[in-house]
């Protein structure tokens, strides 16, 4: 229980505590705005973390990211644009309960179960990762090199709208990463012999540029969005909370263990559970007619997936340093420059820490609540504010963050490239976050990849030698074929669907 | 900025194949069969994989080398991602020498005009943003924002 105090201990202070409310304001802000998502409002909130103590920086991060995944849900009930690309699955849903005058219903649904949600995947956080470092301590790095891989697989193919698109950002993330002096030999590759590139590329920096700065070249190119009316009117939020809790409480649970599940597995986040958890509670639903004219089951389930896959993610970032979405591939680069690296040594070195983390999930999950009906009172007043000024200040941040994390003006020049490449890949629909997770993945990939076949002596039967290990690469192999198969089924059945589709599309996200 | 398929495998390709080649040069240890270069050439071999398939797809999908798409239609886009890159490339330049207010406040004047704001909004917002970044990330943070030629008047 001592651990328990002493993690209480970490909390209760009024700067940590101070620095959550804080970060929270920001997150439902962010989230809340259509086009900036909660990966950008991490990658904005990096550069000031710099300077807190560990457990408030990670704090700040836990609330923000929470808030701004339910936050994307207010615009998306009110204007039919989603906040955040976890919300735009059952926007559409969302919207139609607004035209028939039950906003209040939709979002007060919303805001229920994106704190219970996000309480439940706490929960499980809490009670499996410390199980799992256990298990994680007999890791070698065969099981490394195949977590890792495993994680990256995940990635590139689970929620691409084509696979080769997906490997060849996981790639460019890969290459990225071996980029200057750190790898096994300590030798310079790729830098030019300039000094800055020798240090490697600062993951931080890349971020920002990936995920900040390419959405506002997007917002320059195409002239700023004009900031629509709200007409909706908002009554009592918290009208039938009970009843909704008895009423859908299958639904709930299935949202959440699918959604924590999701969250789990490496490189798939909040987006995607909240788009198949969508699909089961239609799948499931006794009146799957009803869904899209305003019904409000698959709200509830696909809104519990998105914020319980948050606390999911948490699970291989602090257990193995792996991350399972692009938020959690953040924070374990936060982690490290704070010396608390990721991985299941944590678990017995620190693990006051750890529970400081939990208990700040359950308080952010809780002031969820408050903070929520706050934000959707003033949301007429948030989604008024134009696009045309906020994108400036937007990159205003994105310069001085850049800067601040090394204090040099060559990371600013490193955001810029990767904000071009990050728009150009988002504009010929390669997805960024595959190669956000190579780029941290890169090094324990090379690491581990290198010492087991030194260690196999080249045999690459040696990877499956050990039980965990050969399990792990038996189902990456699986997923490998599984997805090459299925390619190749769908070119097969219509040769020409793919590339219509591909051609359907608009050149931007929604 | 959507381009054909094609196009974009070919770059990629031809990526691929210099990465790979520069990989070669990487120095071996001595003794040791696995060094610098594995772990680049193996990427190297499969994003040229994949740029293949994707210059095949392009190829059966046909069309031009740009799809002109949404902004992609009008010039404008073109002209002011230009004018954002250029304008981040002078923060590089400048902000030494002319101090982080100066500087930051043009680049924000001119990504506010590019977007139609009108000028006294813009001018307001800008050096309010500027000067409450440096007050903020500079004191409070304690990140060295350079103060220029406006050095004698730091707060």
């Amino acid at each position: 229980m001592s651990t328990m105090e002493a993690a209480f201990g970490l909390i209760l202070h009024w700067n940590v505590l101070a620095t959550i409310m804080a970060a929270a304001l920001f997150g439902l802000f962010v989230g809340a705005i259509p086009g900036l998502t909660a990966t950008m409002a991490i990658a904005l909130l990096v550069p000031v973390t710099f300077f807190m103590d560990p457990v408030p920086a990670v704090g700040a991060m836990v609330a923000c990211s929470a808030m701004a995944i339910f936050a994307g849900d207010i615009p998306g009930t009110l204007l039919r644009i989603p906040g955040t690309p976890a919300s735009a699955a059952y926007t559409n849903e969302a919207f139609r309960m607004t035209q028939k005058g039950e906003a209040e219903r939709a979002l007060g649904a919303n805001l229920l179960f994106s704190a219970v949600g996000g309480l439940f995947g706490t929960l499980v956080l809490m009670f499996t990762a410390p199980w799992l470092a256990e298990i994680a301590l007999k890791f070698s790095s065969f099981e490394y090199f195949w977590m890792a891989l495993l994680g990256l697989t995940c990635a590139a193919f689970i929620g691409a709208s084509a696979p080769v698109k997906g490997l060849i950002s996981l790639l460019i993330g890969l290459f990225v990463a071996t980029i200057g002096l750190n790898n096994p030999a300590g030798v310079p590759r790729f830098a030019f012999g300039n000094a800055n590139l020798m240090g490697g590329i600062d993951f931080i920096s890349a971020m920002i540029g990936l995920f900040a700065v390419s959405e506002v070249l997007r917002t320059v190119a195409g002239g700023a969005r004009q900031a629509p009316m709200v007409q909706a009117s908002i009554g009592n939020l918290f009208r039938g909370w009970g009843r909704l809790l008895k009423t859908y409480w299958r639904q709930q649970l299935r949202g959440n263990i699918l959604g924590t599940a999701i969250g789990v597995l490496p490189g798939s986040g909040a987006d995607i559970a909240a788009w198949v958890s969508y699909a089961i509670s239609r799948r499931f639903s006794k009146t799957p007619e009803k869904f899209g004219t305003g019904h409000l089951e698959g709200i509830v389930e696909s809104t519990s997936a998105n914020n319980s896959s948050l606390a999911g993610a948490w699970v291989p970032a602090l257990v193995f340093g792996i991350p399972g979405d692009s938020i959690t591939a953040v924070v374990i680069g936060v982690l490290y420059v704070k010396g608390l690296n990721p991985g299941p040594t944590l678990f017995l070195t620190d693990p006051q820490t750890i529970y400081a983390v939990f208990l700040i999930f359950i308080l952010a999950n809780l002031i969820m609540i408050p903070f929520g009906w706050g934000t959707i009172k003033l949301a007429k007043q948030i989604l008024r504010v134009p696009s045309k000024m906020l994108m400036p200040i937007i990159l205003a941040f994105c310069i001085v963050g850049a800067f601040a994390t090394n204090n040099t003006v060559f990371n600013v020049s490193v955001m810029l490239v990767f904000g071009v490449l990050g728009f150009v890949m988002e504009e010929n629909e390669i997805p960024i976050a595959p190669c956000i997770l190579g780029i941290v993945l890169g090094p324990m990939l090379e690491q581990n990849f290198v010492t087991s076949m030194i260690k196999a002596d080249g045999s690459f039967l040696g990877f499956f030698e050990r039980p965990i290990a050969a399990s792990l690469g038996v189902v990456t192999l699986l997923i490998w074929s599984w997805s090459l198969a299925s390619y190749l089924l769908a070119r097969q059945r219509s040769p020409h669907a793919a590339d219509v589709q591909a051609a359907g599309r608009g050149p931007t996200k929604p | 900025m959507r381009f054909n398929d094609a196009v974009l495998g070919a770059v990629l390709l031809a990526f691929s194949i210099t990465i790979g080649l520069w990989a070669r040069s990487f120095p071996a240890i001595p003794g040791q069969e696995y060094g610098a270069a594995v772990f680049p050439t193996l990427v190297a071999v499969a994003l040229g994989g994949c740029a293949l398939l994707l210059i095949l797809s392009g190829l059966r999908q046909g069309g031009g080398v740009l799809l002109f798409e949404g902004w992609a239609r009008a010039p404008g886009g073109y002209v002011r991602i230009l004018c954002t890159i250029a304008l981040v490339i002078f923060y590089i330049l400048a902000a030494k020498p002319l101090g982080f207010i100066p500087t930051m406040t043009v680049v924000l004047l001119f990504t506010l005009r590019m977007l139609k704001t009108g000028w006294l909004p813009a001018i307001a917002v800008a050096l309010a943003t500027a000067i409450v970044l440096q007050w903020s990330f500079g004191n409070f943070l304690q990140v060295p924002l350079p103060w220029g030629i406006l050095s004698a008047w730091r707060f």
